[in-house]
């Protein structure tokens, strides 16, 4: 379109000038302008790669990505998942709590910390079993001491071993829970805060040990297979309570209507 | 097509779309650092506050605003952008009423922005690498300033605001002629989102 213009003037140009340096004149400007549209159509060429390249990369990204994030995530909620559950309490209570957590996870232990009173109460009256799953997905947030492993090796060996103890150790280790980013407790620590909580010597003597770190493993793989994205995850017979988990009351009036 | 391509291009190269990219950009940066200030003003009170976007343990502004990462210099990081952001607005809606600013102005503007996004990026990793978790403002705000860094570059590098010597001027005018720099900030942002995936995966949805 533009092209059309140029050589119009150019040939304009030539006739108002002097006939002797008319044409080398007219040859220079020619050649400038062959020079600028040939630049104009490598550039427009370039162009082209560069918009069409990038969209192709950006649309096999959004496949691949499809891919690999989303089906499987959508593929793995499908899949059946294996009982990892940790069950304390009556069998016979009427209502059950699934409880899903990290034991360095804050929200899980301002959960324990608003709950845990209420909870114990009504285990004790028989009216709910509490079953937990613990998971250890945070492990990278205790500056590499893997204390969500640890805390939840020592607490499967108590719910397996001494499920009465199970209850109270989960609250002791929640009491002045270490942050998210610090090393954790200590293994030491753990001990001390299970013998705290009434388990027995002979259990806590099993800790060092580490009996349980494939069944937390698997346990964690559970649970993100279940669909749990995020801790804490609390259930009241099999659904979701979305309510207030982190003051005490909603969620225990939410387990009493359960029943 | 190929006729669209170019009168896209020629669009993005003019001033109403470079001008309103770097305003709209840095209006939902500033939008992002005010919730992130509000936030910070919540968490101070009490850390464990519980702020709407605690979604889950990895998208989670109170893990990420309790970090030592989010106050570098003693104060809430959200502050530095309350301070820059509303300047960009200025110069964009300055410019789109067809204001011309000095070149020293744009160059200063330049430098300073650029440590901003350099700022950005550092805590765009800390958050993946460092603390674990994802706050949704502070990926807004790494959008946005890349976005207003961007335009910025643009003008500058087309006005020769930057000082550059006659014939990178020209290579960069070039470069931008033929949407080099539209691929860059798009491969950029495509691999951070990618990165976010690899790292967190399917979490980032809940």
């Amino acid at each position: 379109m533009a092209q059309q213009k140029k050589p119009r003037t150019l040939s304009g140009a030539t006739t108002n000038k002097a006939p002797k340096i008319s044409g080398a004149e007219a040859a220079t400007q020619r050649e400038l302008l062959r020079q600028a549209r040939e630049r104009e159509e490598r550039e427009r060429k370039v162009r082209r790669t560069v918009t069409f390249g990038t969209l192709g990369v950006v649309v096999i990204g959004l496949v691949v990505l499809l891919i690999a994030v989303v089906v499987p995530a959508l593929s793995k909620k499908a899949a059946a998942a294996g009982s990892y559950g940790l069950t304390v309490g009556a069998d016979s209570a009427p209502v059950t709590v699934d409880i899903y957590q990290d034991f360095i996870c804050p929200y899980c232990g301002q959960f324990d910390r608003a709950q845990s009173a209420d909870l114990k109460s009504l285990v004790d009256a028989g009216s709910v079993k509490v079953v937990f799953h613990v998971m250890n997905f945070l492990d990278s947030s205790s500056n590499g001491t893997k204390y969500s492993t640890r805390a939840a090796d020592a607490f499967v060996t108590v719910a397996k071993q001494q499920p009465s103890a199970a209850l109270a150790f989960d609250t002791a280790l929640y009491t002045d829970q270490p942050a998210e980013g610090s090393d954790g407790l200590t293994d030491a620590q753990i001990a001390d805060r299970a013998r705290s909580a009434g388990v027995s010597a002979s259990v806590i003597a099993t800790f060092a040990n580490q009996p349980n770190l494939d069944f937390v493993t698997k346990s964690n793989q559970a649970a993100f297979d279940e669909g749990i994205q995020s801790t804490p995850t609390v259930k009241i017979n099999g659904t979701v309570f979305k309510g207030d988990l982190y003051t005490a009351g909603a969620f225990k009036t939410a387990i009493q209507a359960a029943k | 097509m190929s006729d669209l391509v170019d009168r896209v291009h020629t669009f993005r190269q003019s001033n109403v779309w470079i001008y309103s990219t770097m305003l709209v950009s840095a209006c939902l940066s500033l939008l992002a650092s005010f919730v992130l200030s509000v936030d910070a003003i919540a968490l101070a009170k009490d850390p464990h506050a519980n702020l709407s976007c605690n979604i889950n343990s990895r998208i989670s502004c109170g893990t990420v605003g309790v970090s030592w990462q989010a106050h570098l210099f003693g104060f809430p990081n959200a502050f530095l952008g309350l301070l820059a952001e509303p300047v960009v607005i200025t110069i964009a809606v300055a410019c789109l009423a067809k204001v011309r600013f000095p070149r020293g102005f744009m160059l200063a503007a330049q430098i300073v922005y650029t440590l901003g996004v350099i700022f950005a990026y550092w805590l765009f990793f800390q958050a993946l690498f460092g603390i674990g978790a994802l706050c949704p403002w502070c990926l807004l705000v790494t959008l946005s300033t890349t976005l207003v860094f961007a335009s910025l570059t643009h003008i500058n590098l087309r006005d020769n605001n930057l000082f550059l010597p006659p014939r990178a001027h020209e290579a960069g005018k070039a470069a931008l002629r033929m949407g080099i720099d539209i691929m860059i900030v798009t491969l950029w942002l495509g691999a951070a989102i990618a990165l976010v995936f690899w790292k967190y995966g399917a979490t980032v949805f809940g």
